[in-house]
């Protein structure tokens, strides 16, 4: 019953906070500037027909309610409504391309953890090393992923998965080492050193249960890291996935295309918020 | 490397910015224009840059506004992550959804449109030096949901820690506990997120230049010289692009030293 | 918690290192197979429905027209239609098909099909953009005496009509097929949206080579959807790609220093990077701003002051012409060899500006009113080149005293200040000229036109220079003689060169890069430029 209670209150919360993001998506994408505006129209050869159909589209969809009706029409009418730019549906531009996203995440995200975490971990033990195996990490952070691209095409090596890995591990590193410093100095690890604990036993039984659930908690801060690379990401590897896509619905204020992709992020995001253990008492120093 | 060792050198450092900007006869905005991506020559130490400015000159200007723009604007961004994610663990369950429920708002919506908007109030002869404040701002108020959400986990988990139960018995109010006891637990959490919010932010002020906000010209941009990175040509034509990402990860290695210890 | 790596875990972790490796994979290209990037997705492959470049690339190597312009002589050539016969009256053409055409999937083609798609561009009902050159298309009529004549009658002469055909496919008669039944040279096989078009070869296209040999030459062409410049140049450098059409000028260096054969400067183009002040009346701008811009001494000062030779060598790294008019020299048959115009010389706009009651207070200039002359020079973003030349000209506008401040904004929200709102300063931008004729160029001077951009859609013209511009367009439009409408260009080229409304800047050169394994490529200037006779190209060693 709590169970029941529990998923329907976060369901509720999902809802919730999916109509927020259409409605500010929405008034966001309509009021700022340009959403009436066509590159054609400096083109003396289309201008004035790019401008005439302008006009009967601000006519027909230019208010906040005629634009969320039409909106709302497209959903409940299953193809999720019409590309502004492409004139498709927003199906059958979304469907392909979340599965390239989908596969483009996962991957970055487990081995950006990865690299983290085998790297956080042995230099928090190994603390001579770390001024040193922390540079590399401190240089990912400065450098754009713009240029980490450029020199992945340079270096005819790597591609979409590493430069978002790279960027997710050298953010999880800073965290990640300052959990495992912190976690070393507890009073019970102390005590259990003091007592000659081996070192396996120390790591698997005292340790990692401790810094397990703020772990968790960083996975989140991940995941939505990860979220907001998608764009950048596939925009300069030119991968077609949604990231690429929302890009261009954003320059081309193809709205119907930029509210599905942004309810699908906001509810990635409160599925990321979700991923959290009970409260449980923490030894810390 | 000590703490006190790391502020020298980051004194130092801005100090050396700080003269280089102010040296008679230096312009970070004067055209030598026929000394285009050069190397380093007698009147040029590290090179001109694209235009013909002096690449050195503009590096420290540049250290100087971005660091302080950037340095600002993650110290206020991760002080609203602290001080939203705490009050929503201290507060009632309501309390707590709602401003999750707003953070997780406030990551979900296309921000570009508000900057764009946000560019259309503002007068187009907005000096660069107010484009550059009003950049920096504006990271600072989107930065802050990321981090909010961990830090409220974070304080959740500390609640129910046994010295915070026994400082409430004691009689410490809630303001005191997070001040005292609370804050210095989250360091590990608001630390990092300081230190990756500065390089973020630089970057993130000359991708905003697409949109008409950034540092403007002839003011240098830190995060403008970053992006020359991306161009292969600029990369082929001279070494001295490489100046900017050099700078900044000394930078960013001495701010971690400098808050290694805390 | 217990820690193992298992066999498990260590192939999980290996299988995630390896997905690590791969870019996103393109289709592999095939021998006799071409390939090249276009920036963005076709918005249709409906020929009728065409108006922007990537839809117009893929009509051009698909659809058969009646006539093909070449790109070298600018000349009309025969295509689907073995000749043609315009009246005296120029109020009627008469087309003359080749025998025995087909379309790609076998069928015939005749001048039933011919009609069909001529009277589908003219229909209101399929909005063809084209369709505004004939002038008065809904009065057009199109008949087909027999199978191999068509007979076009317009209301009203037109000039250069034989050119507009260059544009309409002909395609089977109540069968439109979006590009994959074609009458030209290739037909599209398969579209990836955000990935590729692939074009295979049309199997019954009527061209032959000189030896008798069935065109094209290749087997298919793939265009890829890629808008990075970075991606684009690294696998035309890796051989994937065969091509490159406008190269920026950055990468030309890069890519010389590789292969000198593999790049082409063709000289300037038809394009031009100009900038111009906002004098519509009803701008949201104080007066004092307003009366700087009408000024034409204020025009032409910032002209004179700006180090058009630098533009040219650092913007463009040297791949630019400084410019003083619209028309390029590369359209030799209308550009006006005897422009008189405002050079080069700060001195002469400082006096300039004395004289029109500016004067320096500090290093400011300031006006009359003691207005200090600060504005906003208004471009888009992501075009490197423009940026630098905004910068350049911050500096050069510095030394006469005026304060410029440069604001990029993305493309839509520049359109929305520069078209509907009129609330910009100054603004820098480019002007893509496909044609060299000036009727394209209609909208662009004509006083009442929303594209009259210094002061868009006037009721009546605001000042005499731009009623006599008004008059002398509507002449060269209308006059019959060539020397006539040329007479009445040069004048107009000459009262924007004294007047400035426009202040143009340079004239871009033509960059290209080209693999040189392709043969049979002529390059050109006018688009499309390495690519308008694509059924004669092939890669060396091919047939």
């Amino acid at each position: 019953m709590r169970t029941v209670v529990l998923i329907c209150r976060r369901l509720g919360r999902t809802l919730l906070l999916l109509a927020l993001v259409a409605v500010g998506t929405i008034l966001l994408m309509r009021f700022a500037p340009g959403y009436f505006s066509d590159s054609r129209e400096m083109d003396a050869k289309y201008a004035q027909r790019e401008q005439t159909e302008l006009h009967q589209e601000e006519a027909k969809s230019g208010t906040f309610r005629q634009l969320a009706a039409s909106t709302l029409g497209g959903w409940l009418h299953g193809d999720l409504g019409s590309s502004r730019q492409y004139g498709v549906s927003v199906m059958e531009l979304v469907r392909p391309r979340l599965r390239v996203t989908a596969v483009l995440l996962v991957r970055g995200v487990v081995f950006g953890w990865l690299l983290a975490l085998c790297t956080a971990f042995p230099l928090s033990v190994w603390r001579k090393a770390r001024a040193v195996a922390g540079v590399p990490f401190t240089v990912l952070l400065a450098i754009p992923t713009g240029a980490m691209a450029t020199l992945c095409l340079l270096a005819d090596m790597g591609g979409p998965v590493l430069v978002l890995s790279l960027l997710l591990a050298a953010r999880d590193f800073k965290f990640l080492q300052r959990l495992f410093d912190s976690a070393w100095t507890a009073p019970h690890l102390l005590q259990a050193r003091a007592q000659g604990v081996r070192f396996d036993r120390l790591a698997a039984a005292h340790l990692l249960p401790n810094v397990t659930p703020q772990i968790l908690g960083l996975a989140t801060l991940s995941i939505v890291t990860a979220l907001s690379a998608i764009v950048p990401i596939e925009v300069i590897f030119d991968v077609p996935g949604l990231g690429q896509l929302a890009w261009s619905a954003a320059l081309n204020r193809d709205l119907p295309v930029l509210l599905t992709i942004t309810l699908l992020m906001a509810a990635a995001v409160s599925c990321a918020g979700m991923i959290a253990p009970r409260d449980r008492m923490v030894q810390t120093a | 490397m000590k703490r006190r060792v790391a502020v020298v050198m980051l004194a130092l450092m801005v100090v050396a910015a700080g003269v280089i900007v102010m040296l008679p006869g230096t312009s970070y905005k004067a055209q030598d224009r026929e000394a285009i991506m050069s190397g380093a020559t007698a009147h040029h130490w590290v090179g001109t840059d694209d235009v013909g400015r002096d690449r050195g000159v503009r590096v420290a200007a540049a250290v100087l506004l971005g660091l302080g723009g950037a340095a600002a604007a993650a110290a206020i961004t991760t002080a609203i992550a602290a001080a939203v994610g705490a009050a929503a663990a201290f507060s009632a369950p309501g309390v707590a959804s709602v401003l999750m429920l707003a953070s997780d708002l406030f990551l979900s919506l296309p921000w570009l449109f508000l900057l764009m908007m946000v560019r259309s109030f503002l007068p187009l002869t907005t000096s660069p030096l107010h484009s550059a404040v009003v950049t920096f701002s504006i990271l600072a108020a989107l930065g802050w949901p990321a981090c909010a959400r961990a830090v409220y986990r974070g304080t959740l988990n500390l609640r129910s820690s046994e010295w915070m139960i026994q400082g409430r018995a004691s009689g410490l109010r809630n303001t005191q506990l997070m001040r005292r006891h609370v804050l210095p637990h989250l360091l590990p959490l608001l630390i990092p997120q300081f230190l990756i919010c500065v390089p973020a932010f630089i970057v993130a002020e000359a991708n905003l230049g697409t949109l008409g906000l950034g540092i403007a010209e002839p003011l240098p941009s830190w995060g403008a010289m970053l992006l020359e990175l991306d161009n292969s040509a600029s990369l082929a034509l001279s070494h001295w692009v490489y100046l900017p990402v050099v700078v900044l990860v000394m930078v960013l290695l001495l701010l971690e030293s400098l808050t290694a210890e805390v | 918690m217990n820690v193992r790596f298992g066999v498990r875990q260590v192939t999980a972790l290996v299988s995630v290192i390896f997905g690590l490796v791969g870019a996103c994979q393109m289709p592999s290209k095939g021998p006799g197979e071409l390939a090249w990037a276009m920036r963005y997705d076709p918005k249709t492959f409906d020929p009728a429905k065409v108006d922007e470049q990537a839809s117009e690339e893929v009509r051009f190597l698909t659809d058969g027209v009646l006539i093909r312009v070449n790109r070298r002589t600018q000349q009309p050539e025969p295509e689907l239609a073995a000749s043609w016969n315009v009246s005296r009256d120029g109020r009627m053409i008469s087309f003359r098909l080749r025998q025995g055409l087909r379309f790609s999937d076998g069928s015939a083609l005749t001048s039933r099909d011919v009609a069909w798609s001529l009277r589908r561009v003219l229909d209101p009902a399929t909005a063809a953009p084209v369709a505004d050159e004939f002038l008065a298309p809904q009065e057009v009529k199109v008949e087909a005496p027999d199978a191999l004549t068509v007979k076009v009658h317009l209301p009203k002469r037109v000039i250069g009509i034989e050119n507009v055909f260059d544009e309409i496919a002909i395609e089977p008669a109540e069968r439109p097929s979006e590009g994959k039944v074609t009458s030209g040279p290739f037909t599209v096989v398969d579209y990836k949206r955000g990935q590729y078009v692939r074009l295979a070869r049309n199997a019954n296209y009527w061209r032959r080579d000189a030896a008798g040999v069935q065109l094209p030459y290749l087997t298919g062409i793939r265009l890829d959807v890629l808008n990075n410049r970075e991606r684009e140049i690294s696998l035309f450098e890796r051989g994937e790609y065969d091509l490159i059409d406008s190269l920026p000028p950055d990468y030309f260096g890069l890519l010389q220093k590789k292969n000198p054969r593999a790049v082409l400067d063709l000289g300037p183009s038809l394009n031009t990077e100009e900038m111009w002040f906002n004098q519509a009346p009803g701008a949201p701008l104080p007066d004092y701003e307003k009366a700087w811009f009408r000024n034409r001494a204020f025009r032409v000062a910032v002209s004179q002051a700006i180090h058009r030779a630098d533009l040219a060598r650092i913007a463009y790294d040297g791949h630019a012409t400084p410019a003083y008019g619209f028309v390029s020299p590369a359209n030799r048959a209308w550009h006006n060899d005897g422009l008189r115009f405002p050079h080069e010389d700060v001195a002469a706009a400082a006096q300039l500006l004395a004289g029109a009651g500016f004067h320096k207070s500090g290093s400011s200039l300031v006006d009359a009113g003691g207005h200090a002359v600060k504005f906003s020079i208004l471009t888009n973003a992501g075009n490197a080149a423009r940026l630098k030349i905004a910068t350049l000209i911050q500096q050069d506008l510095a030394a006469i005293g005026m304060q410029v401040t440069v604001v990029a904004l993305d493309f839509p929200a520049l359109i929305d200040r520069l078209m509907h709102k009129q609330d910009y300063e100054a603004c820098l931008l480019g002007l893509s000229n496909v044609e060299p004729d000036p009727n394209t160029q209609m909208n662009m001077w004509i006083s009442s036109s929303p594209n009259h951009q210094w002061d868009p859609s006037e009721k009546t013209p605001a000042t005499p220079w731009e009623a006599q511009i008004d008059k002398l367009m509507q002449e060269q439009g209308t006059a019959l003689l060539q020397k006539n409408r040329k007479l009445a260009f040069d004048q107009v080229q000459q009262i924007v060169a004294d007047e400035q409304p426009f202040i143009y800047l340079v004239y871009p050169n033509t960059l290209y890069a080209l693999s040189p394994s392709l043969v049979g490529v002529e390059p050109s200037i006018f688009q499309p430029g390495l690519i308008w006779n694509i059924a004669n190209v092939r890669r060396q060693g091919t047939k």
